[in-house]
């Protein structure tokens, strides 16, 4: 048996021994990987939230692979899109952060909003509630409220 | 072709005279500025700085391009001649093709640098774009640690992060992931055979750092390592347009050569030559090796940061947790918030928020369904607001940074006793970590042995043998408490040269065996472990040339500062009675310095009332 044969045999026994518990995009070294220009499932869904207004369904819950409003998956746009794309992706995340006044998803709103952190983090922590009236809000409901906590 | 220029007509010999005299001088010139416009070129195609920017490497029959994609390169014969796609590079920029010349805006400005272009730049639209999507400001290059659920990431990971100049946080950054197109073969079982063999092309992706850190810190709870290059604002830009470049284009990826690790080190050298990175990992390319390689270039690394996994920092919570928080934090993930109301205010924060986090980690186990999940998360948080004291614990910030890791390949010196006959011993493994090694950087439990070969001398009869091929061990030990629970499992393959305990020869037999079971701390230092497993063997001087069987195994691990050990009693109930035996054995290692242990072995196995006994000591030399 040659070298090759009997490392992808006993790597074989590894992936069937190992097999992913869920099935997301894992990104390991190299398996697994979202298009260079956005192919993946997901993207179109998350753009269409942003482009014709017709709010999609992303509510509270940890976002599996989904990557921004943009289809090259990338930060782009302009503040409000910026806003959304990212609460989309890191809901609970913040949720977390505006409950407690503090933490990096603050520093990041209040820089893509180009506010002062301070301000950012104290109105969050205080409009909590308004934020996350119940456990079925969903980003986009999330981001309008920011929106109009954040103008007040 | 520049020869003299003789005078013919004399008559006018002073005017024609000096004015072939100009001409000769301008027609010389011309030529010398040729002459030398072209072994500029020539010398320029060879020099390190193109062929590291066309992904050149040097064979056995000559140059040829690493990248697979025709369209990367110019001239048609430009994959295997570093000239010609130079000539065609140059001669794309002096010609009219405004979209192609996008392709390849770092060719354009290192060609610009050498005056071998002369031509404007016009801009384009998509790259311009993603200049300003991505707002540079630097390059880090990142690490994952190995995520033992998933045989393509036993040994980490590396990808790029483009900093971002944005406002905010480098959460607005962008991650640039090199990888296998695995689309429609993730549940095939050829899926690790495509992998090894090139079938998969891989290419680049770019995606918000933000949601990297959610893959990798949160999903899949593996820690990231930030290393932040020194760059001049030349070569940054130099790096986004090669990325660009590079971008468009895919290489056959192979698992173990030409991975994601090592199309990094020839971006790197793309941008700064003289590193002559990726020269160094032509036969493997191991992850972490590249960052290593990558910290000991004087001056490229200027600041290294830790992002730990959820899980991670949920342990260094728990740490700091009192008795009567910790009680509380057990309830309150079942959302009973009783004894979190009675904390004292100043304590309830941090119950309330390390609940929070390890119900994120609860849902992505799979552990915690929707409904459920959002319940808990969505009032835990609302309690959380309503504190009035803040967060007290302090954030985990300092990990051991695996640059300072032992290295991964490792040579064994040693000698011993077996049943009475001295011999000496020789290994030589090409990777990776085994737990009685240093592990100081590597993921506390996991280990990985890869093509272990043992060879010995013995005495007596002055016979040398190969004693025994670790073809792989894998295994990840994770102990249960009441917050984590994960299955530890090792998989074992090797080649070994066994006794028949009937005959008394000796041959070789191929012994397989898969067992899971769990872990228990009873300190952070002294693990206890008991595995169930099935085993199998195979050889031509066994019994049936086979046997199959089952395994318990109960061990101790130790791991303090300078010393690891392992003691493991296993007992195997076979088929056969050359494969039911019972071992026990003892590792023990003292680490000498980072890539210099020395190692106590001791092994003893019953087997059918024949015993064999097996002591050695040996010098481990890692490099």
């Amino acid at each position: 048996m040659n070298k090759t044969l009997v490392a992808s045999l006993m790597l074989g026994a590894a992936v069937m021994v190992s097999a992913p518990a869920y099935a997301i995009d894992s990104t390991g070294c190299g398996l697994g990987s979202m298009a260079w220009r956005g192919q993946s499932g997901i993207l179109p869904q998350v753009a269409a939230v942003t482009t014709n207004g017709t709010f999609g369904t992303q509510t509270f819950g940890i976002t599996f692979g989904t990557s921004g409003c943009d289809p090259n998956g990338r930060v782009t746009g302009g503040t409000q899109k910026m806003v959304l794309a990212f609460l989309e992706n890191n809901l609970e995340q913040f949720a977390m952060d505006a409950a407690a006044g503090q933490g990096e998803t603050l520093t990041t709103l209040a820089g893509i909003m180009n506010m002062d952190e301070k301000t950012v983090a104290e109105k969050s922590y205080q409009h909590f509630a308004v934020l996350f009236p119940d456990e079925n809000v969903d980003a986009v409901d999330v981001t309008l409220r920011f929106y109009e906590i954040m103008k007040a | 072709m520049c020869g003299g220029h003789g005078l013919k007509n004399s008559r006018v010999r002073l005017f024609r005279g000096l004015l072939m005299r100009k001409f000769v001088l301008i027609a010389g010139l011309l030529c010398w500025t040729s002459t030398v416009y072209a072994s500029e070129r020539i010398s320029f195609a060879y020099s390190p700085e193109w062929l590291a920017l066309v992904h050149y490497q040097k064979g056995w029959f000559g140059y040829e391009g690493t990248i697979g994609s025709d369209n990367f390169y110019l001239s048609p014969d430009g994959r295997t001649n570093p000239q010609k796609e130079l000539e065609a590079t140059i001669a794309l920029f002096e010609g009219a093709d405004n979209e192609k010349k996008c392709l390849f805006p770092a060719r354009y400005m290192v060609l610009k640098k050498h005056g071998l272009v002369k031509t404007d730049f016009l801009a384009c639209q998509e790259f311009e774009q993603f200049k300003d999507d991505l707002r540079p400001a630097g390059i880090t290059l990142l690490f994952t640690d190995a995520y033992m659920n998933n045989s393509s990431s036993l040994f980490g990971h590396t990808l790029l992060r483009v900093d971002t100049a944005r406002k905010g946080t480098q959460l607005l950054a962008h991650g640039v992931n090199y990888g296998a197109w695995t689309q429609g073969y993730e549940n095939s079982f050829l899926y690790a055979v495509y992998g090894l063999a090139g079938f998969y092309p891989g290419g680049y992706t770019v995606k918000p750092y933000y949601d990297i850190i959610n893959t990798y810190n949160n999903i899949e709870n593996r820690d990231i390592w930030e290393y932040n290059l020194d760059l001049t604002s030349e070569e940054l830009d130099l790096f986004v347009a090669h990325i660009w470049e590079a971008g468009q284009t895919t290489t056959p990826y192979y698992f173990f050569s030409q991975n994601c690790s090592y199309m990094l080190m020839e971006l790197f050298d793309a941008v700064r030559p003289e590193l002559k990175l990726a020269e160094n990992f032509k036969a493997q390319t191991i992850p972490l090796d590249t960052v290593k390689a990558v910290n000991a270039r004087e001056g490229l690394v200027k600041a290294v940061n830790y992002r730990p996994s959820r899980q991670r920092k949920i342990r260094h919570r728990l740490k700091q947790m009192n008795k009567r928080q910790y009680a509380a934090f057990l309830d309150a993930s079942r959302l009973d918030l009783e004894k979190t109301e009675n904390l004292p205010d100043e304590e309830k924060a941090d119950v309330l928020e390390t609940a929070y986090q390890y119900v994120q980690y609860q849902y992505v186990a799979g552990d915690l369904d929707l409904k459920d999940y959002r319940k808990k998360s969505f009032n835990l948080l609302k309690a959380r607001n309503q504190t009035t004291a803040g967060q007290k614990f302090n954030d985990l910030k300092e990990g051991q940074n695996p640059v300072l890791s032992h290295d991964s390949m490792m040579l064994g010196i040693g000698a011993g006793v077996r049943n009475g006959d001295f011999f000496e011993q020789l290994s030589f493994r090409p990777a990776y970590h085994l737990l009685t090694d240093n592990g100081f950087g590597f993921l506390p439990g996991a280990e990985i042995n890869f093509f272990d070969v043992v060879l010995r001398h013995y005495d007596r009869h002055d016979k040398y043998v190969l004693d025994k091929v670790d073809i792989l061990q894998l295994s990840s030990f994770s102990p249960i408490d009441a917050v984590f629970q994960a299955v530890s499992y090792r998989i074992n393959l090797n080649v070994s040269r066994q006794m028949n305990p009937k005959t008394e020869n000796e041959g070789y037999v191929l012994n397989g065996s898969v067992g899971g079971g769990g872990t228990y701390a009873l300190s952070d230092y002294l693990w206890l472990y008991g595995l169930s497993s099935i085993e199998a063997a195979y050889g031509g001087f066994l019994a049936h040339n086979q046997w199959a069987g089952a395994g318990l195994a109960a061990g101790v691990l130790l791991s303090y500062e300078k010393a690891g050990l392992q003691a493991e009693v296993k007992k195997i109930f076979a088929t056969d009675k050359t494969g039911s035996t019972l071992n026990w054995s003892l590792t023990a290692d003292y680490y000498l310095s980072r890539n210099l242990a020395v190692e106590a072995v001791f092994n003893y196995t019953q087997n059918y009332g024949k015993n064999v006994t097996e002591t050695l000591l040996r010098f481990k030399r890692y490099f």
